[in-house]
Order: C-alpha cells, then structure tokens, then sequence
C-alpha cells in the first residue's frame, strides 16, 4: 500500500485478507477508530463464516448430522478458509465439499462420508439446477439413422449420477428421516450402489440403478456418443435404457459428434 | 418469507400487505421459485438482494446480476432493494455486509454499479443504509451525504433501515435525527426496522450488533415515528430472522408499526385536505 490515500481495491484486499486469514493489522492501520480494530473486525468476520457454515449446513444436513454439530463446524470452518464461495449464489457453495472431506483425517474412520456428501451434492444440485425443457424424442426425428450412433445428448440439468461402495442411499434416508433403528440396521458390507438423482415435479428422488445400465447413462451424460455409450454398456437391452431416459427427461439436448469414439459432445464439430 | 413458510402461505393466503424475500434464495430452477410465483399472484413481492456487492472495486459479478434479472422476470416484483456495502473481492464471496469507506471514489464505483443494475434489470431499485461497526480514516463525507448523493446522481430510491441508523449513530457518535433529516424524503421507499444487540468490546467500549434476534427497542420505534413524520406512511418491514419467537410476538410488533403508520397517514389525509 502506498503512502497516500488508500484506494478503495486496496481497501477491499487487505479486509479480505484479514477476514479469510483472521490477521487485522492491516486493517486497523486503515480505521478511523483507534479501538479494538481487531473486535471491529471479528464481528464482520464472525457474520461472514456463521452464515458460510449456515449454507452448508443447509446443503449437507445428512453430514451433519451423522458427524453432530461440533465436528461439523470445525470441518466447516478449515473447508471455508480453503475453498470461500466464488458467488453469492450459495445454494450451490460446497461443490467440493466431498472431496474436502475425503481428505480430512478427524473424518478419516468415517470412510462413508465422502459419499454421503457426493449423494447429498447431487440432491443439492437437483434441487436447485436450473430449469430445462426435456428432450422430447420427435426432435430426432429429422436426424438420419446413418448417424444416429455419432449423436451427443446434455442431461437435464437436475440430472446426476452417484456411486458408492456402500449403501449411502440408505443412510441418507435413515439419517433425514431420523429413522435411528434402520440407521442401527443398516451393514456397511452389502455392497456398492449405483445412484440416479433426479428433480421429478419438484421431488428430489434418488433411484438404484443396476451397474450396466448406470454405466451406460455415465458415458451417455457424460456427452460421449451414443456409440461409445453402446459399447460401454455392451448389452442388448442399451436401447430400452435409451427409451427409459427419454420418457423420463433425463435428456436436455443433442449434438452430432464427429466421431463415434469417446469424445466429450461440448467438443463436437 | 422463508422457505418453511411456502406451504402455510399457500394454503391459507394470509391477509398481509405484501412480502418481502431474499433474491438469492430464489436464484435455482425448483420449487421455491414457482411457489413465490404462485404467491405472487396475490401479494405483492419485495426482492431484497444480500449478494449483488455495490461497492465492489472490481466490478459486479455479471453472472449473479444475470440471476437477479431472471427472478426479478418471473416475479414482477413491486420493490427490489440492495445494499450499500460490498460482498466480493479478489472472486471470493465474503457472504458479510462490508463497510465501505466514505469517499467520492466508492461514492462513484456504487453509482456506476447502480446505473448498471437499473439498465440491465429495466426497473429502479431501493438501496438500503448498512449498520457499521467501523470507519476509514480518510472517509471524506458522512453516510448520510453518499446515501443522499447515491440517490440523487442514479435516480434509485432508498430503504431506510431505521434500526441501522440508530445502532451506526450509536457506535460512531452520530445524530441520527441529522441522518435523517438529510436523506431526501422522495426518494424513500421503504423502511425496515428490526432488533439488535450490544457487546463490549476489550477497551471496554460497547458495539451495537445488527442481528435481527429480537424486539424493536423504544428509541428506535421513537426514531421510527420521527422518519414517518418527515418520509410520510412507507411501507415498513420489520426484520426478525434469528431466534424467532411465538407469532403472537411478531403480530405484535408489526401492529405497533401500523399503529404509527396509521397516525403517520392521518397526518398526510389532514395536509392534503388542508
């Protein structure tokens, strides 16, 4: 900082810096009140990270659950001077909150978590997304069948998929709905889940799919063509599963890619 | 009006004069926004945006500005209002109120901002007084003036936050009857009242905290009834989003406000028949 006048950037810098890193020398040399800038400063910073746990609270209540209160707001409060949202659309703050967990070892015997909170991300994504018209499929019709396999498909915005080596699905729910005797009953070993999460009429609904055919929607909204989807999928019944999401409106829009191989549809010609 | 209200106010349309949300809690594609849609119908709606930063030095977020626009499409609201503060540097949200120096550079940096929100949203929009809880050393002019100036150079109106006034009047030592008396009362367009707390601080001093958690106190409905005097019958929304107490509480409070409003209206009915 200069001599002079501050400017109001440099303002603006050195508070962000003392309400992300909690220092206030820089700030205090810039008030007009002499007194306890340091006070001064906590009540901004104390509104700041009270209402950032708050949303993601809000975003990951399953979490927070599971983890209680305290644990939570200390995982919050590392995650939020890592990762501050970059928007004040906070719906959506925590996308990767998952990841941040995966990796924070007072979470490290709750091998679960990460995946609770990848589900919980998905139902905040469904949640929220914006609104899309589905694809219907008469918007196809134009299209040759010569190069129906070369075809790039968006899923609808409220539209993901989830996996997990345990039963996450099931102790999302027993958790939500405070069922503690089906939380108590619930065996980490009976094995991986392959998740579709969706907004249906306003319901969030989180659905299990088999592995082929999840497979199969992960290479589709993925936006690979619908030939490497086929290939992945390797079943007879892909065709059926293809049907099954457009009835549904899972889909948003469509590409033609100029190639069948597996390439992402935002790059297709 | 938040979320766990949507049902109660569908189901039985409640006799009030209008509503007042937060933009932000409105910005996704699902149901919160076609429940206010529904509602809209019916009651008047006021956006109140916490997010858009004003006094940004790096400009406003387009994308968020966007958002705002969208709501502001399919709602048709009656009042939108922000914040005279600013939220974003360096791309970080810092989801807090911030103070801005009082100086003609943030004075400029707000009115740029102002103009470009009113064209891009195609409506005048309120902007509301901030509680601070410091000031800059080298402000060179007083809150009230940048209020005044905001509004006169940008055509915007002004939501006076009586509550505010009287708690930064009070942790800078200012005059908040001087406050007042200085915002132009044709541009005020609503007014928001709410309760607040005080904390020492380590010097022993005393800060008044704006955290909507409790009554209105007395000499803040005293300065109240001065702004309906001087601004006239604004419509008043009282702000109490932390420890919500009984409802029975809150019609209470709301109807001390009408109360005033009503002496405040007669007041105008005998000037204009005067």
């Amino acid at each position: 900082m200069g001599s002079g006048v501050p400017t109001l950037l440099e303002i603006q810098t050195a508070m962000r810096r003392g309400l992300l890193d909690d220092g206030h020398a820089r700030v205090a040399a810039l008030l007009d009140d002499a007194l306890a800038p340091a006070d001064r400063l906590r009540i901004y910073r104390n509104t700041s990270r009270t209402a950032l746990t708050n949303a993601l609270r809000l975003n990951f209540p399953a979490v927070q659950r599971l983890v209680g209160e305290d644990f939570f707001a200390a995982a919050a409060e590392t995650f939020i001077t890592r990762e501050p949202p970059q928007t004040a659309w906070l719906d959506l703050y925590g996308e990767s909150f998952p990841e941040f967990l995966q990796s924070f070892e007072p979470a490290a015997s709750l091998t679960y978590l990460p995946d609770v909170a990848r589900l919980e991300r998905a139902v905040d994504h469904a949640l929220h997304a914006v609104h899309a018209e589905p694809l219907e499929y008469p918007q196809l019709l134009d299209i040759e069948p010569s190069v129906h396999r070369r075809l790039c498909f968006t899923p609808h915005p409220s539209v993901s998929l989830v996996f997990s080596p345990y039963p996450v699905d099931a102790i999302w729910r027993a958790v939500l709905t405070r069922d503690d005797a089906a939380l108590a009953a619930i065996d980490l070993s009976t094995g991986a889940v392959w998740l579709l999460v969706e907004r249906r009429a306003g319901e969030i609904e989180v659905a299990q799919l088999d592995e082929r055919p999840w497979k199969f929607a992960e290479a589709l909204f993925a936006g690979h063509s619908l030939s490497a989807a086929l290939a992945v999928a390797d079943d007879p019944n892909a065709a059926a599963w293809l049907a099954a999401h457009f009835a549904a409106g899972h889909l948003s829009d469509f590409a033609l890619s100029n190639t069948e191989s597996l390439v992402v549809a935002g790059h297709a010609q | 009006m938040r979320f766990q209200h949507h049902q109660a106010v569908l189901d039985t349309r409640p006799d009030v004069a209008w509503m007042e949300v937060h933009t932000e809690n409105y910005m996704g594609g699902g149901s919160p926004i076609r429940c206010l849609e529904i509602i809209r119908r019916d009651i008047p709606i006021s956006l109140h945006g916490v997010g858009l930063s004003l006094g940004s030095a790096e400009g406003l977020d387009q994308a968020h500005l966007d958002r705002i626009w969208q709501v502001a499409e399919r709602i048709e609201p009656d009042l939108m209002s922000e914040h005279i503060a600013w939220s974003v540097s360096g791309g970080t949200y810092l989801a807090d109120l911030l103070p801005l120096p009082m100086t003609e550079e943030a004075l400029a940096v707000v009115c740029r901002h102002v103009d470009q929100v009113q064209s891009t949203i195609g409506r005048r929009i309120l902007v509301e007084n901030p509680s601070t809880y410091m000031q800059f050393r080298h402000s060179t002019m007083p809150e009230w003036e940048f209020m005044a100036a905001v509004a006169a150079r940008t055509g915007c109106g002004i939501l006076c936050d009586v509550n505010n006034i009287y708690l930064s009047a009070k942790n800078h030592g200012w005059d908040p009857l001087a406050y007042l008396a200085a915002l132009p009362s044709d541009a005020i367009g609503e007014i928001h009242l709410a309760g607040h707390s005080a904390r020492q601080l380590a010097d022993g001093g005393t800060l008044r905290i704006d955290d909507h958690s409790s009554r209105v106190i007395g000499e803040v409905w005293s300065l109240y009834e001065t702004a309906l005097q001087r601004f006239g019958p604004v419509p008043t929304l009282i702000e109490w989003d932390q420890n919500v107490p009984p409802l029975d509480v809150l019609v209470e409070e709301a109807r001390h406000a009408d109360a005033l409003i009503g002496v405040a209206s007669d007041g105008v009915r005998r000037a204009d028949a005067a």
